[in-house]
Order: structure tokens, then C-alpha cells, then sequence
């Protein structure tokens, strides 16, 4: 792929001051900041709305699951009828990533590996939690079974593990390694394991109904949200530094 | 793993300034990053084993005496025995011994097979006998955290086999490459002591 060009030196001419070269390109400026903004309103949706984040209770009787959905229905509504609006926020966040991997001297099959991994992803690691409680709020007469049906389905494809994410965090690892145009620190690569172990962790709760590794247990839950939370922070960050340092007059890539 | 440019003497030596011999950090800073970040998680999980087994500590013991300490004690001479081999590797690839640090890495990834397949013989064991992850919270941390680490080994040798893979290229050679791989081996090893006390050993 491109390779980084230096910035342009043109400026110092006739012993003028230097000035900061322009950098960084319009369009993919616009779509970083989609990023930032996406992922506040997720953060919004799931933790403040629909009271997803934290889980509640898998423990729970089936009356109580009905009551959960009765009582938080106006804010449930609200939260993941935005989500549905505002969904594509995640293509989007995956793609500015897909296309600074895509200028890596790796080549463009990881970042297909790594979009295909997120975009496989999305649906049930996403998506599927928002159309199960909204189908629980919206059609609150059906038999509580079903109901607490949804809410087992919902919360466990949101929090259980999804392999297809270890496979683009691995894609998103290689490709960073084997860069030699710097486009992501090195660091990056080897802490994205650390969202592996994650996903590793999050196998049990199909199994456990309580404790640590229950859905809203203090590591499958907590401990992989925290650990998400700085692995976005760190990609958020890097994502900035390399729209930055792209020179405006790079060619647009295949 | 990293493809930066330094030079093999950059990185290697402790380096004389004017009489001063600097403090030199093995490896890399990102595979430091790593290494520590970690530790610090892993370090989260056992405070968190800690607290459930405070909280049920006779059920924690009965399930323990359940797993076969002499299993898990092989399990630590064979890791800790290749660590050994990683740190011999190490230090021939220091003293530019390449084929003697290629043999050593080599003898040092077939013991991480071997830990492997002690785990998987174990781990087939005990679910033989019926003891699997809903059998408690002592087995759900016990295939949790030897099976997170386990996943840290099979990574180990992929690092090993890139550390090897490097090493038989005299163009590719790096010491910082081979120390890299070296701190990663053992932070995997010390991991490993800690999940041996904590699940097989304190009562």
C-alpha cells in the first residue's frame, strides 16, 4: 500500500517561519469524528436507557424479567429505537480502522479480515439485544416465557462470546506488527490480546447463572467492559494521530 | 515484534557514556506494555478468585482436593524448564551463538507443547470424572484462569516460531527480537506459579 509521505518542506522557503504543514483529509476527518460521537451515544443508550449496561440479573424468576421490561419500557423504547436509528455509527467506526489498515504496508487482506470479523459480529453482538427488548416492550401481552425467552437471548448473544471479534482483534494485531509504515504504535497490537482474553472470558456465561463469570459477573462483565473500554480509548486516540499525520495530497487508495 | 530499524548493537549492550554504563531494558517498550498490562489484569482475576473463595471456602476446598496436585506440579517443571531453554536463547543470542539460540528456542517451544499436552490430558481427566465448568465456581475458575493462560502459551509459541523465523535470517536478526519473546515467555511462566498456588496448592 501508500506508503507515509514526509510533510511537505515548501513553507521554509525565503527563510520564512515555517508553518504546520496541512494534514489529515477532509472526508475522513468527518467520519473520526462520527467515532467519538457514536460510541457517546452508545454509551448513552446502553448504560443511562435501556439499563443494559450493567446487565441486570440472569438470576432472576420469570415475573421479574416481565417486571424489568414493564418497568423500564418508556426508556427501553427510547434507547434501542435510537440504536436502530444509529446502527450504522458501527460501520462506520469499523470502516475509518478498515481504511488506516488498508494504509499499512501489510496489505488490505487483514483489514477485510478484520471488517468481516466486526461486520459478522454487529448482529448478535449488538443489534439482536436492541430487537429482543424492543419486541418485549412493544408486544408486552405475550406469555411471560417468551418474555423472559427475549430476555435471555438478548443479553446472551450481547455479552457471551462471539469468536468472530477474537478474529478481527487477531487480524487487527498482525496487521499492525508487520507494518513498517507506523501507522498504529506497535503497543496497540499486543494489548488488542488483550480483548481476546476477554472474549475467552465471556464463554461461561451461557453456563453460569451467578458469581464472576455470569453475565453481569465482575469478570465477564466487568473486567471486559473496563478492558474495553481503554482498548477503544487507545484506538480512538490513534485513530486521531493517523488521520492527522495522512498528507492531504496522498493518492485515494484501491 | 517489532520492525523497527535499531541495530542489534544499538539495543543490545548496556551502553557506555562517558564512563556511565546506562540500565538496559530487555526487549521492546510495547512488549513491556503488554507484559505489565497483563499482569495487572490477571492480577484483577486472582484478588477476584480470592474474594469467591473467602466467601465459600469449604466448597472451594472440596473441589480442590479433586484436581491431581502431581499433574499440576509436572505442569510448572516442565514450564519452568523451558524458560530456562528461553533464557539460555537469550543470552546465545547476546553472545551472536545463532544456531546454538535457534536449537535452544526450539527446546524451549517443545516444552510449552508439552505443557500443553499435560493440560489437555488433565483437563480430559477431570472431566471424566465429571468435574466440569457448572460443577462450581471453583472448576469454572479453575478452566477459566488455566484456560486464558493456556491460550497465553499457544500465543508464546507463535512468538517463538516469528523469534525462530527471525534468528535463521542474518539480515533479520535482532536481539531485542529475541528478548521480546523472552519476556513474554516468562511473564507466561510466572503466571503460571501464581494459578499453581492459588488452585492446586493453598489450602
Amino acid at each position: 500500500m501508500t506508503d507515509v509521505a514526509s510533510p511537505s518542506t515548501s513553507d521554509t522557503e525565503s527563510g520564512a517561519a515555517p508553518t504546520t504543514p496541512k494534514a489529515g483529509k477532509r472526508d475522513v476527518w468527518i467520519v473520526f469524528f462520527i467515532v467519538p460521537a457514536f460510541y457517546t451515544a452508545f454509551g448513552i443508550i446502553f448504560f443511562a436507557l435501556t439499563r443494559t449496561m450493567p446487565p441486570p440479573r440472569p438470576d432472576i424468576t420469570t415475573a421479574q424479567m416481565v417486571d424489568f421490561f414493564e418497568n423500564h419500557s418508556t426508556t427501553i423504547r427510547i434507547g434501542f429505537g435510537l440504536l436502530i436509528l444509529i446502527v450504522g455509527g458501527a460501520g462506520i467506526a469499523n470502516g475509518i480502522v478498515m481504511y488506516h489498515m488498508k494504509r499499512m504496508s501489510t496489505g488490505s487482506v487483514l483489514a477485510y479480515s478484520y471488517m468481516g470479523g466486526m461486520a459478522v459480529g454487529a448482529l448478535p453482538g449488538c443489534l439482536l439485544v436492541a430487537i429482543c427488548f424492543l419486541t418485549a416492550t412493544f408486544r408486552p401481552g405475550r406469555d411471560p416465557e417468551l418474555m423472559a425467552f427475549l430476555y435471555d437471548l438478548g443479553l446472551l448473544s450481547y455479552v457471551g462470546s462471539l469468536g468472530c471479534f477474537s478474529v478481527a482483534y487477531f487480524a487487527f494485531a498482525i496487521a499492525i506488527l508487520y507494518d513498517r509504515n507506523e501507522i498504529f504504535p506497535k503497543w496497540l497490537a499486543y494489548i488488542s490480546v488483550w480483548q481476546i482474553v476477554t472474549e475467552i472470558l465471556a464463554v461461561p456465561v451461557f453456563v453460569s447463572r451467578a458469581g464472576a463469570f455470569a453475565w453481569n459477573g465482575s469478570i465477564s462483565f466487568w473486567m471486559g467492559t473496563v478492558v474495553f473500554g481503554i482498548w477503544l480509548s487507545c484506538v480512538i486516540m490513534f485513530l486521531k494521530k493517523a488521520t492527522e499525520l495522512e498528507p492531504v495530497d496522498a493518492p485515494p487508495l484501491d | 515484534m517489532t520492525n523497527t530499524e535499531q541495530t542489534t548493537a544499538e539495543l543490545d549492550q548496556p551502553k557506555d557514556t562517558g564512563g556511565q554504563r546506562l540500565p538496559h531494558v530487555p526487549g521492546d517498550s510495547h512488549m513491556w506494555v503488554m507484559v505489565l498490562g497483563d499482569l495487572f489484569i490477571f492480577g484483577a482475576y486472582f484478588v477476584i478468585f480470592m474474594i469467591y473463595r473467602t466467601m465459600a471456602p469449604q466448597e472451594f476446598l472440596a473441589d480442590q482436593q479433586h484436581l491431581d496436585v502431581t499433574v499440576g506440579v509436572v505442569n510448572t517443571i516442565v514450564l519452568l524448564t523451558s524458560s530456562w531453554f528461553i533464557a539460555r536463547s537469550v543470552v546465545a543470542v547476546r553472545a551472536a551463538e545463532y544456531d546454538r539460540a535457534i536449537r535452544l528456542t526450539y527446546l524451549g517451544g517443545a516444552f510449552g507443547v508439552l505443557f500443553i499436552l499435560t493440560k489437555a490430558y488433565e483437563w480430559t481427566t477431570e472431566v471424566m470424572h465429571g468435574y466440569t465448568m457448572p460443577s462450581g465456581d471453583f472448576f469454572m475458575f479453575y478452566y477459566m484462569l488455566t484456560g486464558v493462560h493456556l491460550f497465553h502459551v499457544a500465543l508464546g509459541l507463535l512468538i517463538l516460531g516469528i523469534v525462530v523465523r527471525e534468528l535463521r535470517n542474518p539480515r533479520k536478526r535482532r536481539t531485542s527480537m529475541a528478548e521480546a519473546g523472552g519476556v513474554y515467555w516468562h511473564m507466561v511462566d510466572l503466571l503460571w506459579i501464581v494459578i499453581f498456588a492459588l488452585l492446586y496448592v493453598m489450602r
